[in-house]
């Protein structure tokens, strides 16, 4: 009779063949933690980014929850003797993580309100039939409310709108996958470049602006959008081109596509009171971030739309609840908490000394090379991670390479927009590739002369718009 | 019994469902059939369903739909499920949300009690092995796969046994070719071999192939009670020991216009992992479905 048997060695294997990202991460880990701490990092910074390196294993490979990743997180820092464990509950929260959680909440009443015909309505009474004109329609709106209400709220407001006018234009996914892939890609990439506009386009800017006070430059909601919102209004017509180049739509006109689409939205009738009371709402939150988020903060302002969302009845916290990805809040609050660790331990100085020394005296001579490291590093990671936990874990680095804080701050958020190359790189990049019309490799046909545009477009309006807040 | 198809796509999932569904009436087993959709990254899952929920309000089809659709129809084409209730199609209204990451449809059957029709998404292997443990299916179908790695997996994963449905063409005639060896589940296969043959009415030609010029007991028994077996069956058959590799000669004697049955390897699971088993081979090797009994 065998040890073990033929089954529960296959069950062994099956689970060593998914799980070797958790194996390797735990092995380097171990590894790290007995390799002597480099010159000029001190052991507390060492040891973070152990942490650090084994989360962005168990993140990549998703081989574990991301909750159980934001979790082991939490006790890493604690058991490696980072901080207390009071210490480490208390950087686990604030006003980023607020603000994460709020406007996942605020998506969701968004969605439930029935605005997307309103949208539609709206869009189609701008462009008309043609198609490339519907194409720039759907950039811009995209691009202008994700700068308000986020990306991934935005892609799932405006899906069903793309689905309903493909479907309409032809029952045969062949004969429009071109159409499919301009329309599903203005609203991915519109909401990406949208998301960068105002603090409220994203966690990633909340997370930012928190991060900056450790440096002591604040920012305020209007400070950021005359930083930002020029480069969104400019990006809107390349990126229209851009789509328009990179496929071929079969229709030039969508006559019986939006004939259909316009009687489908006219089902649902006149605004009512609830949508009403809806859009005041939003209204009120957002003259809340306009001019009370320097000192209430965004993440109070988003909950108290919430509660007010809640309490008129216009969402069911059963909805919430249910469409709200608790897993990720807890992942960005322990990112975050990590990132802190990083900055107060030395080890952001110590890798932010590294990254200089790679190019040297040129950097100082020309503070671009600053600006296009950080964009390569901060667009690689936000493609395979997520721009949130990109920010989180690479601004304590990126803040410590240059004297302006403030500057190269704002690189990495807007930088960790560009998730264009894969359907994984950002909620509304899933959200559209979700809809089976459009495939993987259509990203990398696209995204390669969105992200080439979108970083020279960056670095140049960085170091020539910028120059006027200095 | 239970079989489990799996279909990824209408261009490329005809010749599965097809092939499948003549087998599994053959052997009157009630039919599960899946398509697995992509795995969704972890940061997007709530925004994906909230996504799904909106194009449900909008009377638009998830990902996924339009392929059990087509499949529907097929089975409504040829005769495999009665219409009366969903005349129409299935649409996504008719699928009953299970789990989060699965949803179904009852049919009844012709042959069968039930088919299903489900929806899953997640990692490929993951959710055929919950659907095989779920459902306790006995054998799952799939289509033939260019990476090794997968097809290697499911071999030895799933447990079930396996029916790789490797470059099948709809307008060949086929034969039915078992590999008959010293190994545990080869009374088994030749079973399985024989109710394909009577269900395509079609002759089996059965070969033992060993290494060495001489055959052992356990391999002449084996034949022998193949032989027995098919001839109370009432099979057309021809046995044939052959000396030479195994993959090689099945290979051979295969072709392009067999079936080829065979029990799986009872060989330890860690020496197929990194060196691979006789049925992976003859899988990787041959031009033709093969179904590997467990």
């Amino acid at each position: 009779m065998p040890l073990l048997s033929n089954k529960v060695i296959t069950e062994v294997l099956y689970w060593v063949t998914r799980k070797k990202w958790l194996i390797l991460a735990f092995a380097l880990s171990i590894i790290l933690f007995y390799v002597p701490s480099p010159e000029g990092l001190t052991p507390e910074g060492h040891r973070t980014l152990i942490i650090a390196v084994t989360a962005l294993i168990l993140i990549v490979g998703e081989v574990i929850s991301l909750p159980a990743v934001g979790i082991l997180i939490l006790v890493m820092e604690v058991l490696l003797g980072l901080d207390t464990s009071d210490g480490v509950a208390s950087s686990f929260m604030n006003d980023a993580v607020f603000f994460i959680m709020g406007s996942l909440m605020l998506a969701v009443a968004f969605v439930k309100q029935g605005w997307d015909s309103r949208i539609a309505l709206g869009i189609i009474r701008l462009t008309g039939n043609k198609t490339r004109n519907i194409v720039f329609g759907f950039t811009a709106i995209s691009a202008l409310l994700s700068s308000f209400i986020g990306e991934h709220t935005v892609a799932a407001l405006m899906l069903p709108l793309a689905m309903t006018l493909i479907r309409n234009t032809s029952k045969d996914h062949e004969r429009v996958r071109e159409l499919a892939a301009v329309l599903l890609f203005s609203i991915a990439y519109g909401s990406l470049i949208g998301s960068i506009g105002t603090p409220s386009g994203g966690g990633r800017n909340a997370i930012l602006i928190t991060y900056l006070q450790l440096f002591d430059v604040s920012i305020s909601y209007i400070g950021w959008m005359k930083m930002v919102y020029p480069l969104v209004l400019l990006q809107i017509p390349i990126l229209t081109i851009l789509i328009l180049t990179s496929f071929k739509p079969e229709y030039k006109q969508l006559d019986t596509g939006v004939r259909k689409l316009v009687v489908e939205v006219a089902k649902s009738g006149e605004m009512t009171g609830r949508a009403t009371l809806a859009i005041l709402i939003f209204l009120l939150v957002f003259a809340g971030w306009v001019f009370l988020s320097e000192s209430l903060g965004l993440g109070t302002i988003a909950l108290m739309g919430v509660f007010l969302y809640l309490v008129t009845g216009l969402v069911r916290w059963e909805d919430i609840n249910r469409n709200t990805h608790w897993g990720v809040i807890i992942l960005f609050g322990s990112t975050i908490s990590l990132g802190s660790y990083i900055k107060s331990t030395g080890a952001a100085l110590w890798l932010a000394n590294h990254l200089i020394s790679i190019t040297g005296s040129e950097m100082d001579a020309f503070p671009i090379f600053t600006d296009a490291i950080i964009v390569v590093l901060t667009a690689s990671l936000a493609n395979i991670l997520s721009s949130s936990a990109t920010v989180a874990v690479l601004s304590p680095i990126t803040l410590n390479m240059a004297a302006d804080p403030l500057h190269v701050g704002m690189v990495t958020a807007i930088a960790s927009s560009f998730g264009y190359f894969t359907a994984v790189a950002a909620p509304a990049c899933t959200i559209v590739y979700s809809s089976g019309m459009i495939r993987a490799k259509d990203f990398l046909r696209a995204g390669w002369k969105v992200g080439l545009a979108s970083t020279a477009l960056l670095l140049i309006y960085a170091n020539t718009y910028w120059l006027i807040f200095k | 019994m239970k079989f489990l198809i799996a279909i990824g796509s209408k261009e490329y999932s005809g010749p599965t469902l097809k092939l499948g569904m003549r087998v599994a009436r053959a052997f009157g087993a009630d039919v599960t059939i899946a398509y697995v959709g992509e795995k969704i990254s972890s940061f997007s899952t709530s925004e994906v369903l909230m996504a799904q929920e909106n194009l449900d309000n909008w009377e638009v089809n998830r990902r996924g739909v339009d392929v059990l659709e087509w499949a529907y129809k097929i089975l409504k084409d040829q005769k495999y499920i009665e219409v009366e209730k969903l005349d129409e199609g299935i649409g996504e209204n008719s699928l009953v949300q299970t789990d989060d990451d699965r949803c179904e449809v009852f049919l009844k059957g012709t042959q069968s009690d039930e088919v299903k029709l489900i929806l899953r998404n997640g990692e490929i292997i993951s959710q055929l092995r919950g659907e095989v443990s779920r459902s306790e299916i006995d054998i799952t179908i799939i289509g033939g796969s260019q990476k090794r790695r997968m097809a290697h997996n499911l071999i030895q994963y799933i447990d079930s046994s396996i029916f790789v449905v490797n470059k099948y063409d709809l307008n060949q005639k086929y034969k039915i070719l078992i590999a008959v060896d010293d190994s545990p589940n080869t009374r088994k296969a030749v079973k399985y071999g024989t109710r394909v043959s009577q269900a395509f009415n079609v002759p089996v030609e059965m070969i033992t192939v060993s290494k060495k010029d001489q055959f052992g007991d356990g391999y002449t028994s084996a034949a022998n009670w193949a032989k027995k077996f098919l001839r109370r069956s009432n099979i057309l058959f021809g046995h044939q020991f052959l000396v030479g590799d195994p993959v090689q000669v099945i290979y051979e004697v295969a072709g392009d216009n067999h079936i080829i049955v065979m029990g799986s390897s009872t060989q330890n699971p860690l020496l197929k992992f990194f060196k691979g088993s006789k049925p992976l081979n003859v899988m990787e090797t041959c031009k033709c479905p093969i179904l590997i009994v467990k």
